[in-house]
């Protein structure tokens, strides 16, 4: 008992001592520091706020961030009343648990988010259709839907305004990191260098810079991938309020054509936002049409046959190569031609008549309203732009005896088409932080690759998984080739049919069951999607691979034909 | 204490040659010591958490997640090698001695440390075997001694050097192999022999000590006292299988799960954990206790 009145007494001093002494230390002009995060992009911003948070628990490790923008812009960021910024992610609800856990989710402004409570999936060349609802998930808070729709600005500003709280990260923007060395002696520490100078000497280094991470390079980590060859077009859509008839905006939209999927994201009752990944020549196109031309075309892809859409988009692109945009006026005519010869009735949902007259869209909605969204009226001023689109997924997420590990994009990228990318990244963050925080507990150095082997062993299969259900989808999606298209119609509407396949894609989708957490050193797990998503894969797979099987024999029996075909040829000429 | 005369050294020269030749590899985490290095947080996890047991036994409103347990006790690392231990000790605040025979891995483990600036300060190494502490009358809150006692001469005299280097309530943590069919075939016969993760030579079976060898010894000890009639042995009580009372003392499996590629700590009095690597705990005896059985 003596004993231990007289430790208590003296631990207080001691704690204070531990604390200063940390921060004196530097050798010759390089600052020490615990954990150096390049990139001040969501996924950085979070990783900062995950370990800010936890500053009491961690004893105080010492924390910089790095980005090369301006991050007082972001955090000055002050959206005109009704306007939305074009870079929209869908949120899953492990996300935004995650994000609240940490306590940032309280500072990025809700009235600017959006809850997906339902989604149209149809296929583009079949119209093979699914529908979900959040409903149907079994999810603790339905009302709250299955994913929410955040721009990312407004992810950001949030956690900025989180980090502003918590002092002990420091913030360093404006400044690129233009070099990344080790020390030159055995077990040496990353040296990184920063355009105004300094040099940082971190015992981690956390790459939370993106594609091109100049910290995987540093690393020597390779990467997998390749480029899609297809671009996504963002831009901001506004649409009249939909009918009470029809339940608030809060119905995601997306049509799979053969040229990628358009998808369409509700923000506020009439405002929306677009992710369309089609060719780079259609989107460069697209870019330089008037926007009223990019309105008209959205509203036509969500609505006109396939083979008619591939005829306007074909205009479109020489209209481009001739170096003359295509004009409104042309548009509308082409569009209006191939609704009558589609026999598009003028009051159904299909037709896109009303674009000109949107006082008609008042009034009771035509029956088929339920399956296609609001019709887009203008496009916001200033939102459309382009991204190219890549699968990326490095080698490992943590350098040999470098010091390095990577989280968010800089690790992988994938398909927007499952609106995963951000929400894998967050799920790095989730376990990065809570593999760092449990090695500071066991006095673990956190830059060894001991202490982040977790880190590598839990992510990277889960990520894996789904990028590469991601991946699949999209190839499964870009063909017209009759046997995959009837094999994934039935795909679709088998689908539809079993309910826990259909919630498995909804999980892909955005979603994720009631996932409890367990906030004190313990993990987030969400079993439902899970199982659900191993789920999504074999049924796929079963349909790539059933698909694949056709196209293998279709090539046989081709070829069969063709050399049967040349043998006669040969036998012809000889004769 | 020892009278000077007795002392007996536990160093055995061709052990401490082999750790030598092997000093530059000890940070290498995909190394020689890769084993140790992947079971160092294991060994950490067990320490901290069973500190924070004893002392929530004493003071019940201390958080059970208090990171600043070990901070601003004294700790000696016995045979501490490279410094694997002794760096994790010093980062939770503990002001660190690590000690060993070998002067080469003393010069490593130094070395090493000065590449963190978080270690400076409570950090300290020498080269010396732990008899000669006990000459100087150091005592500590906490010493460890992780896989060494498989490496010494005359063990019982290891264990009595390590004890009295404790102050009363203090905590002995050592972690060591169990003298088993499994732990050869594991240790020796596997790792050494067959898959030459671990330098050939570097165990002998025959020095190997079961858990219930460690118990029955701590069963018997008691630290030498001015009042030797009060004086009490470490651990008083077994249960019908021969395991000591959590406050006492605590043997736990440390299990290598080849999946994972990590050590887990096994859950107390898991059947079979023991039979190879394995973590033991024991409490030195308070000084009031003696004294109060004097009263009595
Ligand atoms: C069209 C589209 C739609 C998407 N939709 C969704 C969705 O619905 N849901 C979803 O979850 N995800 C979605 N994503 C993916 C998501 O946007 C990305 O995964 C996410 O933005 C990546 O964040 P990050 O922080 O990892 O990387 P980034 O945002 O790329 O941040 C990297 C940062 O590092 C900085 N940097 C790089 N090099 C240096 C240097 N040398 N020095 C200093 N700073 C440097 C950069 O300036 C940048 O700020 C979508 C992506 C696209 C393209
Ligand atoms: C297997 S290593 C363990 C190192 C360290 N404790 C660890 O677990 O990371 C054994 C160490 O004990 C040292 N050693 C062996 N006998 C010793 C003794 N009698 N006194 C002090 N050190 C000894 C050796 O030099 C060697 O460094």
């Amino acid at each position: 008992m003596l004993r231990s009145t007289s430790l208590l007494a003296t631990k207080a001093c001691r704690n204070t001592a531990r604390r200063v002494f940390v921060r004196k230390i530097s050798t010759s002009g390089q600052e020490q520091c615990d954990v150096v995060i390049v990139g001040g992009g969501p996924a950085g911003l979070a990783l900062a706020s995950a370990l800010g948070s936890k500053q009491h628990t961690l004893g105080n490790i010492k924390i910089a961030l790095v980005e090369a923008g301006d991050l007082s812009k972001v955090r000055k960021w002050t959206p005109e009343e009704g306007t939305f910024s074009n870079r929209v992610v869908s949120l899953t609800n492990e996300s935004q648990a995650f994000l609240d856990s940490i306590g940032s989710w309280q500072y990025v402004e809700q009235s600017r988010t959006a809850p997906i409570e339902e989604m149209q999936v149809w296929d583009g060349v079949s119209d093979a259709r699914i529908e979900f609802h959040s409903s149907e998930l079994g999810l603790e808070h339905p009302e709250q839907g299955m994913a929410r729709l955040t721009e990312v600005l407004n992810l950001q500003r949030g956690l900025l305004r989180h980090l502003q709280l918590i002092p002990e990260v420091q913030i360093i923007d404006q400044t690129k990191v233009t070099s990344i060395t080790a020390e030159s002696v055995d077990g040496g520490w990353p040296l990184v260098q920063l355009e105004n100078g300094r040099v940082l000497r971190s015992r981690l280094l956390v790459g939370a810079d993106g594609l091109n991470s100049p910290v995987r390079s540093f690393a020597k980590i390779p990467t997998y991938g390749w480029s899609y060859d297809r671009h996504a077009i963002v831009a901001t859509m506004v649409h009249p309020a939909k009918s009470p008839l029809l339940g608030p905006n809060t119905t995601a939209f997306q049509r799979f054509l053969p040229t990628g999927p358009i998808a369409f994201l509700p923000l506020s009752p009439t405002v929306s936002s677009l992710v369309w990944s089609t060719t780079p020549e259609l989107a460069a196109a697209l870019k330089q049409t008037a926007p009223s031309v990019l309105a008209r075309m959205i509203n036509a892809a969500f609505r006109l046959p396939e083979n008619s859409l591939t005829y306007i988009h074909s205009q479109i692109l020489q209209a481009h190569q001739a170096g003359m945009p295509i004009q409104d006026a042309e548009i509308k005519g082409l569009i209006q031609w191939r609704e009558s010869s589609c026999a598009i009735k003028e009051n159904s949902a299909y037709s896109t008549a009303a674009f000109d007259t949107p006082e008609k869209l008042a009034g009771v909605p035509p029956d088929d309203a339920v399956l296609v969204p609001p019709m887009v009226t203008s496009i916001q001023p200033g939102t459309i732009a382009s991204f190219p689109l890549r699968y990326n997924h490095a080698e490992t997420y943590t350098g040999l005896n470098n010091r390095a590990v990577l989280v968010g994009d800089a690790a992988h990228t994938i398909h927007p088409l499952a609106g995963q990318g951000l929400n894998l990244g967050l799920g790095d963050v989730e376990c990065l932080s809570r593999v760092i925080h449990n090695a500071v507990l066991r006095g673990g150095d956190i830059g060894s690759y001991t202490s982040l082997l977790p880190y590598s062993q839990e992510r990277y299969l889960e990520n894996h998984k789904i990028m590469s259900i991601c991946d699949k989808l999209h190839k499964l999606y870009s063909t017209t080739f009759g046997p995959v298209v009837q094999l994934r119609t039935m795909g679709l509407e088998m689908l539809n049919e079993f309910d826990s396949i259909k919630a498995a894609l909804m999980s892909i989708a955005g979603s994720s069951a009631p996932t409890r957490i367990r906030r004190e050193g313990g993990s987030f797990h969400g079993e439902f999607g899970a199982t659900a998503l191993s789920l999504a894969a074999t049924g796929f797979e079963g349909v790539t691979a059933a698909a694949a099987t056709v196209q293998a024999l279709t090539n046989l029996v081709r070829d069969r034909a063709k050399a049967q075909f040349d043998e006669r040829g040969k036998g012809g000429n000889t004769l | 204490m020892f009278p000077t005369s007795l002392i007996r050294s536990t160093v055995n020269p061709a052990e401490i040659a082999h750790f030598s030749r092997l000093s530059a590899l000890w940070w290498d985490e995909h190394g020689e010591f890769s084993f140790l290095h992947k079971m160092n947080p294991v060994r950490m996890q067990f320490i901290r958490e069973k500190i924070l047991e004893i002392a929530r036994d004493e003071q019940p409103d201390l958080s059970g997640n208090n990171p600043d347990i070990l901070n601003g006790l004294d700790v000696l690392d016995v045979g501490c090698g490279g410094g694997l231990l002794s760096e994790s000790l010093a980062r939770l605040g503990a002001r660190t001695l690590g000690i060993d025979a070998s002067e080469s891995n003393v010069a490593i483990a130094r070395h090493h440390s000065t590449l963190d600036p978080r270690l400076s300060q409570n950090l300290s190494y020498r080269h010396t075997p732990a008899e000669s502490l006990l000459s100087e009358h150091k005592q500590f809150d906490v010493v460890c001694s992780m896989e060494v006692l498989e490496h010494v001469d005359n063990p019982a005299l290891f264990l009595s050097t390590c004890a009295e280097l404790l102050k009363p309530s203090g905590h002995l943590f050592l972690s060591t192999i169990s003298r088993t069919p499994l732990a050869y075939l594991l240790t020796i016969f596997l790792a050494e022999k067959v898959l030459g993760k671990v330098a050939d030579g570097t165990h002998t079976w025959s020095k190997y000590i079961k858990p219930s060898e460690l118990i029955e010894f701590f069963h018997k000890y008691r630290s030498p006292s001015q009042h030797p009639e009060a004086s009490r042995p470490w651990i008083t009580r077994l249960y019908g299988d021969g395991v000591p009372t959590r406050t006492e003392a605590e043997v736990r499996g440390l299990v290598f799960n080849p999946l994972q590629a990590g050590w887990m700590l096994a859950p107390r009095g898991a059947w079979g954990a023991t039979e190879c690597n394995y973590i033991f705990w024991a409490r030195k005896p308070a000084l009031e206790s003696a004294l109060d059985s004097i009263k009595s």
